[in-house]
């Protein structure tokens, strides 16, 4: 099947800077992409050539099977773009806002105020919808920033960060947006540098880092890249656990046992018969899951806040 | 709703919900008109003049029906002529007696000369012989010259300003002097000779009515000949100062005689001369003020990242410039027809005789100020950047175009330079439509083409450095 939206050997440089070099990604229709890299990965930029903001270097964008240009204004219409600074007017209430964006993409106004109704509602304003948006908390500016993005129902989103400096309640606004707007068949695609959101949001998964996709795929698989470990405290010797079947390594670090598997759940009544054959009496046990972060940690060998 | 409206509409919405515009375009020219026109004298906008005004009131009714041959004008407008002929003496009519007396009573005046209904009859009545050689013959002269009130001239003087009032009479002694003694002493010349005359000197001349008719008669003739021949330097039958003093008439001078122009009403001097030139030089200086509110509206659509937007969308860029352009064009149109209204129904200020005419020009004023603001624009990438780049590019254009002074004060050569301004040639055509009586149209249609080419050449300078990302 024809991707949605294909990215082949996307390069950009900024100077003597490289933002983007040779990204390939292939999304599915109606799919929650989620693009996930530290500050300055180079997600705005790919986003930007993708939304149509840049050009790129080199490469080729083709969306629904055809090629993307920045003039193509056809292509533009079923675009949304939520972007990661805030772009709405402070001057205009929220009522306002939406209808100036719905209009330059030539809604029809009953339409659009319908559709703009619909969206208070999905991102908690209705009540606030006439009141200008200079006031609002950052939170309320965020669900604004995402409902202005969708208000001409794209068939393809990029949101670019959208809970950035948000409190949990909008967050959770946001996230249900999101959700909804998926269900209906939108292809969304979602950066963050927050890799729990993304990991419990999308599917389906890029980690991208100074400008190069270092893995795609879907979630499950990338967490598998990395083992689940089990750590025991009080025990002196790694040994008698290296035949638990199940147990991949056994090893002393630090005076901790630490065992890995693929998963721990079915390890653990086969550990605790090996303690007790053993007259081991562990003093405490952690178990770690592997998380989208150990998974960026392993393949780029940076963590998310080093870069 | 097309997009390009979309954006003009919205611009406008924004444009009019920041005070700092309606402050600055606004009311802060008003405020200017009004603290310049209450604090500047009447002079303003008039070049220095160090002539002695001689203010006048004509209510004179003209000479009696039988006046005779001479003169051929009232009386009053002979004296007129004379003094618009004296050297250093500018003449100033005031409409009416009780305009002069106000002005007299609150000092702008230090004394009004009054011709009063019966000065051309009481004039013609001036004689040094008395009947039957003159009909009801008045004898102005006194000690000191002239005997004003005799003539039916009134003097209004400002007891405070006591020396000045006094030169202007002495101004107006002589030149009842040189109008009302050269016709008396022509009437009385005229009479020597006559049979009234050889009549009357048959007392001083014995024998003489004992004469033949006619011996009588080249007896007269030749005594008046005779005392003529006398006094060759002089034409006594003449009636007039020149006449009289066989001298060459001085060449009319036109320019001392002017209307007198009100310094205004009211508390704010309503009507006042000044506000014809303050009024059109701040809606001109603050047209280009314009270059702020535009300026900030660029840098807002970027501070506020919604530029990112307007270019995500599908538009292309000249819909998003024109866009921006059309309300800026739409806020400066008002802003120019607002201070012109503002200018008649505060001020007073008059329209002048074409009013129609200032329509164009507003419109040309507009579009020279919107190309200057989107060139502004273009420039400027931070708030600070248009406040500093806008200030200073406003107000040296200001300065060098004479939109702070009037342009009339200016030496020719910054004049000449001046026209490198769009504000110069917007001042001119005001200045023909608000100052000219009869207004140039000429100039005007001039000065509206050079602005439309000052605002064609911002606005593709503003067109090729504007970016939008």
């Amino acid at each position: 099947m024809t991707p949605f939206l294909q990215a082949t050997d996307l390069r950009k440089r900024y100077g003597h800077a490289t933002a983007l070099n040779g990204v390939n990604l292939a999304i599915e229709r109606g799919e929650l992409f989620g693009l996930v890299g530290p500050n300055g990965a180079g997600k705005t930029t790919l986003l930007s050539i993708l939304g149509g903001l840049i050009h790129a270097d080199s490469g080729e964008v083709v969306i629904d099977g055809q090629p993307f240009h920045r003039s193509d204004r056809n292509a533009r219409r079923r675009i949304g773009l939520g972007t990661q600074d805030l772009a709405v007017y402070p001057e205009l209430t929220s009522r306002e806002n939406l209808l100036f964006f719905g209009r330059l993409y030539e809604l029809d106004t009953l339409t659009l105020k319908g559709r703009i109704d619909d969206l208070l509602t999905a991102v908690g304003l209705s009540d606030r919808a006439d009141d200008r948006v200079g006031g609002y908390s950052g939170g309320m500016k965020r669900r604004l920033n995402l409902a202005v993005a969708v208000v001409h129902e794209p068939d393809l989103l990029f949101l670019d960060e959208p809970t950035t400096g948000v409190d949990p309640q909008s967050r959770h606004l946001i996230f249900e947006l999101v959700r909804k707007l998926r269900a209906d068949g939108t292809t969304i695609i979602y950066t963050s540098h927050y890799m729990e959101e993304v990991q419990a949001l999308c599917p389906r998964i890029a980690i991208i880092d100074a400008g190069v996709v270092k893995a795609c795929d879907t979630r499950e698989k990338l967490l598998k890249l990395l083992p689940a470990t089990l750590t025991l405290e009080g025990v002196p010797a790694a040994e008698p656990f290296r035949s638990v079947p199940g147990v991949t390594t056994a090893s002393v670090e630090s005076d901790l046992v630490v065992l890995t598997a693929d998963a721990i759940a079915p390890l653990l009544p086969r550990v605790a018969e090996v303690c007790r054959a053993n007259q081991f009496t562990p003093t405490g046990m952690t178990v770690s899951e592997p998380t989208l972060e150990r998974v960026f940690l392993h393949l780029t060998g940076h963590g998310m806040r080093d870069s | 709703m097309t997009p390009l409206l979309t954006i003009a509409g919205k611009d406008l919405r924004l444009l009019l919900r920041d005070p700092r515009s309606a402050v600055i375009l606004l009311v802060m020219p008003v405020v200017l008109i009004l603290v310049l026109g209450l604090s500047l004298g009447e002079g303003f906008g008039r070049k220095p003049d160090d002539r002695i005004r001689i203010s006048i009131v004509n209510t004179d009714a003209g000479l009696p029906p039988d006046a005779g041959a001479f003169p051929t004008k009232p009386w009053s407008a002979i004296v007129l002529d004379d003094l618009a002929d004296t050297a250093d003496i500018r003449i100033e009519l005031i409409g009416s007696k009780a305009q002069a007396e106000a002005l007299v009573r609150s000092g702008a005046r230090s004394a009004v000369i009054v011709f009063e209904p019966e000065f051309s009859s009481r004039v013609h009545r001036c004689s040094f012989v008395e009947e039957p050689f003159k009909k009801d013959p008045i004898n102005p002269l006194y000690r000191d010259g002239m005997d004003t009130r005799k003539l039916g001239v009134t003097i209004l003087r400002d007891p405070t300003q006591q020396v000045s009032s006094a030169v202007i009479e002495q101004v107006v002694q002589v030149t009842l002097m040189r109008v009302v003694i050269p016709w008396m002493i022509g009437q009385a010349f005229e009479m020597i000779g006559t049979d009234e005359f050889m009549a009357r000197m048959d007392k001083y001349i014995p024998g003489l009515a004992l004469m033949p008719e006619a011996f009588r008669k080249t007896l007269g003739t030749g005594i008046q000949k005779g005392i003529g021949g006398f006094f060759r330097n002089y034409q006594f039958t003449a009636k007039t100062w020149a006449g009289l003093t066989n001298s060459t008439p001085s060449m009319k001078r036109d320019a001392n005689l002017t209307a007198y122009e009100s310094d205004g009403r009211g508390v704010i001097k309503r009507g006042a001369i000044r506000y014809q030139i303050l009024v059109p030089s701040y809606t001109v200086t603050f047209a280009f003020f314009l270059v702020l509110t535009v300026g900030w509206l660029f840098v807002a659509e970027r501070r506020h990242g919604t530029i990112v937007r307007l270019r995500a969308a599908p538009l292309r860029r000249w819909q998003i410039l024109l866009g921006k352009m059309l309300p800026c064009l739409a806020i400066s149109l008002f802003q120019g027809v607002f201070l012109l209204v503002a200018g008649k129904l505060v001020f007073g200020m008059a329209w002048g005789p074409m009013p129609w005419l200032l329509i164009p020009v507003i419109l040309c004023t507009s579009l020279a100020a919107v190309g200057l603001s989107m060139l502004v624009a273009a420039v400027a990438k931070s708030e600070t950047q248009v406040a500093v780049y806008g200030t200073l590019l406003v107000l040296v254009l200001a300065g060098v175009s004479g939109s702070l002074m009037p342009r009339d004060l200016m030496p020719e050569e910054m004049r000449s330079l001046s026209q490198i301004t769009p504000h110069a040639w917007a001042l001119d055509a005001y200045s023909q439509l608000l100052a000219n009586p009869d207004p140039q149209v000429t100039i005007v249609l001039r000065a509206c083409a050079a602005l439309l080419g000052f605002a064609v050449v911002f606005l593709l300078i503003a067109w090729w450095r504007l970016r939008l990302d």
